[in-house]
């Protein structure tokens, strides 16, 4: 009954937009006919496109993981680590505002984990901000989840859900609007965040071998980052920069004798680098964090 | 005469075109109410993120591969939606993709089709042991669905009844 209702509404709609252009003419008659085939052939590419996925995709983890996997490593909160939530608005192009939502992301899941809640509910705002410029804002659009997050705010079980939910209702927002393989964008900047933030630990406390292990098993995700921002869907999105730091980081990564040495021996169960090693991937990590914070 | 043919056309392929937008529609929202149902499967677990793999049914067999992380001697569950599956498929789990001649399977099951089944990283790390006799955990999975093939199917032209999806939810152990 329902299908029924929806399929005259939506004829309906298709023959007003062709008759409301009706002049009559044997002219105008095709031109009609070349708006309604149109509108039809778009919703069965949309259609074919849909149910093509591809050969081969993957899972990315969410920020709350990963940032919950380093802060088991043994991770410390740094208050000058994250980024800071000012400079939300001098992101004026769409790539940067959907890589520095994946940033803050990474970041109130930092600060969330490591019983910062008040600087949690500041990068929540940053994030609600940047998502309404990204045409994501029904996944903020209840007012529900700022109150929840004041409500809870002493409570980090209730604050982690939150996370999780937002985490769900983005996911949510972009496959009921085929936008999935955008993930990959904001994906790039939570990455790039976690890692910096895993980096900045390490560097600042060399006998936390742990906090360097997870950040050489995060390099995995990698690949399937730079998959993903390679979808033709992405083309016009100016990330030709960012594929190049991204591949500079997996090629150099790669190059490290202790990866070859891992990846060779299935009994392997820790990457562990070597110092001139986390060095290098530190240096190359920083400056990609830097370029996608810059305003 | 002619307009009234024209108006007719027009009539017929708008028809088509909110039949195709409502099946579209109405596919969608079984598949986010099975994307709930699948997230509830998870339990205790967390919701870590959702893979959604839509295909076409065809004269041939087809595989689609969903490659999982698998973190730091992290617990995860793996919660499978077969609802939107007009026919039956096959589930193998491996410890490599499809191009690697050397790869494990870890498990391997059918039934899947109007169920909600769900699978354990531990069972998976257990068998990988076994099978291989390397020391080391899984540190990821690959997902094979080997969508089967219909005699029947009209490969260019689909029908709604040879489109299907399968809903993968995964969580982790907090």
């Amino acid at each position: 009954m329902i299908k029924t209702k929806k399929i005259l509404n939506l004829s309906a709609i298709a023959v007003f937009i062709a008759l409301t252009s009706c002049g009559g003419s044997s002219d105008a008659d095709t031109n009609e006919l070349n708006v309604v085939d149109t509108v039809e052939s778009n919703a069965e590419e949309q259609m074919e496109q849909l149910f093509e996925s591809p050969a081969v995709e993957s899972v990315l983890p969410s920020p709350l993981q990963v940032a919950s996997i380093f802060k088991k490593s043994g991770l410390s909160y740094n208050s000058d680590a994250p980024s800071d939530p000012n400079l939300a608005e001098s992101y004026t192009t769409e790539l940067k505002q959907m890589l520095n939502f994946g940033v803050y992301s990474a970041d109130m899941a930092y600060c969330v984990l490591n019983d910062q809640a008040n600087e949690g509910r500041k990068y929540l705002m940053t994030i609600t901000d940047l998502a309404e410029k990204i045409g994501m804002e029904t996944v903020f659009e209840h007012k529900d989840l700022m109150d929840r997050f004041d409500t809870h705010i002493d409570n980090k079980d209730s604050i982690e859900v939150l996370m999780i939910e937002i985490h769900e209702r983005t996911e949510t927002y972009m496959d009921e609007n085929d936008t999935r393989f955008k993930e990959a964008i904001h994906f790039a900047g939570a990455w790039t965040e976690g890692m910096y933030l895993g980096v900045y630990d390490y560097e600042h406390n060399k006998d936390k071998e742990d906090v360097g292990s997870r950040v050489a098993e995060q390099m995995s995700i990698l690949k399937n980052i730079i998959n993903g921002l390679e979808d033709p869907r992405n083309d016009g999105m100016d990330i030709d920069w960012l594929l190049t730091e991204m591949k500079s980081i997996q090629d150099t990564f790669n190059g490290f004798s202790s990866v070859d040495k891992y990846y060779n021996n299935p009994d392997a169960d820790v990457l562990v680098l070597t110092s001139k090693e986390y060095d290098e991937l530190g240096t190359l990590i920083k400056n990609l964090r830097t370029k996608i914070t810059a305003a | 005469m002619k307009r009234t043919l024209t108006i007719l056309g027009i009539f017929g392929i708008a028809i088509l075109f909110a039949q195709t937008a409502a099946n579209l529609t109405e596919f969608k929202e079984n598949i986010a109410s099975q994307k709930t149902e699948a997230k509830e499967a998870l339990g205790s677990y967390r919701f870590d993120g959702s893979k959604i793999t839509y295909f076409n049914f065809k004269t041939y067999e087809q595989i689609k591969e969903v490659e999982i992380y698998l973190f730091n001697n992290t617990d995860y569950r793996f919660s499978f939606n077969g609802k939107s599956l007009p026919f039956d498929i096959s589930v193998q789990i491996y410890d490599k993709g499809k191009t690697a001649s050397d790869r494990t399977l870890l498990k391997e099951f059918t039934g899947l089709q109007g169920q909600n089944l769900l699978v354990e990283s531990s069972e998976l790390n257990t068998t990988y042991l076994e099978k291989t006799g390397h020391s080391g955990r899984l540190k990821r999975v690959f997902v094979d669905y080997i969508i089967t093939a219909i005699p029947t199917a009209e490969n260019k032209t689909p029908t709604m009844k040879e489109r299907g999806a399968v809903v993968l939810v995964m969580g982790y152990k907090n």
